[in-house]
């Protein structure tokens, strides 16, 4: 496979209003697809989201990460996405998350661990405009001298990558520990996780609200690599819309790994 | 039973299972690493079952090495943490 660059595509940008997160899970799988299949140029999609979810790594086990009677009590959804990688907790306004749909041929010939850092790098670039010094921590998290930044996850399937990354805004530590079971082995070399209250490294950082920061990724996005604003199709939607019914919101998929 | 590992470098690896006269059973492999595709999980999962829960850390590392096929990837796990994983599910010490 010859690998392509950036500017071989043309780069398009779905940023829609709030939509639940299960409904993100699908458009992953579904717009990958699209994406290999031909049908959809390669494309970044920012996430909104109203309401709040726990989000498991597709190799994890659901009642090892996830505290579900606390997720109930606090009326909080749990799903799992398709790539590996670790539990997110995602509420209204407390991270930023981003999808990078590409054809695998842009990553061609790279490591995985190449391929992390390649696909994040207008972040890096992003981030340093911003003020804030941040750096590729391999495997798969973004850092900064504070501490963790965000973490990203890829998946590959039928020629094309799947790479998303959440970066910490404002999160509520506490309400975090509350459903989510950080195991003391994980801990282990993570000696951040202190009895921190909040994770807000973009937040404090920047001093910035959330909007702004978005969109000064996309403009660094678009200067690097060109990107035009683009919507799903009613076809891309009615997709999404199927598979996080008859298979996102499934105790089968869910629990696929109990 | 349940053991974890860490590798360095590496993530986060999770081993649920049980005996059942001396053979390993209902073995689930879990954690925040990443494998293409990912029906590899079955395939690691099914090579640990039944192998003899006297198997020390290298026979079950084999034991997942063999069944691997071609083109299948382990990004931050590793056969040996697999089984580290499995031996401390079984009472090795940490």
């Amino acid at each position: 496979m010859t690998r392509t660059g950036w500017r071989d595509y043309a780069w398009r940008l779905i940023h829609a209003g709030p939509q639940q997160p299960v409904l993100h899970m699908a458009l992953d799988e579904v717009l990958t697809d699209e994406v290999a299949a031909g049908r959809r140029p390669p494309t970044l999609r920012m996430w909104e989201w109203p309401t709040s979810a726990v989000v498991i790594g597709r190799f994890q086990s659901l009642r090892n990460e996830v505290d579900m009677d606390a997720a109930r009590r606090y009326g909080i959804d749990v799903v799992r996405r398709i790539s590996g990688g670790g539990a997110m907790f995602m509420e209204p306004g407390n991270i930023i998350t981003y999808s990078i749909y590409a054809p695998e041929a842009l990553v061609a010939g790279m490591s995985f661990q190449e391929s992390y850092a390649f696909l994040d790098a207008w972040v890096l670039d992003a981030l340093k405009a911003l003020g804030i010094n941040a750096w590729y921590q391999p495997l798969n998290d973004i850092a900064s001298p504070s501490g963790k930044i965000a973490g990203a996850a890829q998946t590959r399937r039928r020629g094309a990558v799947l790479h998303h990354v959440t970066m910490a805004y404002d999160i509520d530590a506490t309400r975090m520990l509350q459903v989510l079971r950080i195991g003391r082995e994980k801990l282990s070399d993570k000696a951040t996780q202190s009895a921190a209250k909040r994770v807000d490294p973009l937040r404090s950082q920047t001093g910035l609200p959330r909007a702004e920061i978005i969109q000064r990724m996309l403009a660094t996005f678009r200067e690097l690599h060109g990107l035009q604003a683009d919507v799903l199709s009613p076809h891309e939607l009615a997709l999404a819309q199927a598979l996080a019914t008859t298979k996102f919101s499934t105790p089968g998929w869910t629990a696929a790994i109990p | 039973m349940h053991g974890e590992y860490k590798m360095s470098g590496g993530k986060l690896v999770v081993a649920d299972l049980e005996v059942d006269a001396g053979r390993l059973c209902r073995v689930q492999i879990s954690g925040d690493f990443f494998l293409e595709p990912d029906s590899a999980l079955d395939v690691i999962n099914a090579a640990l079952e039944g192998q003899p829960a006297g198997a020390d850390a290298t026979q079950l590392a084999h034991a997942v090495e063999r069944r691997l096929e071609a083109g299948m990837v382990l990004y931050g796990i590793s056969p040996a943490a697999v089984a580290t994983a499995v031996r401390r599910a079984l009472g090795d010490a940490a």
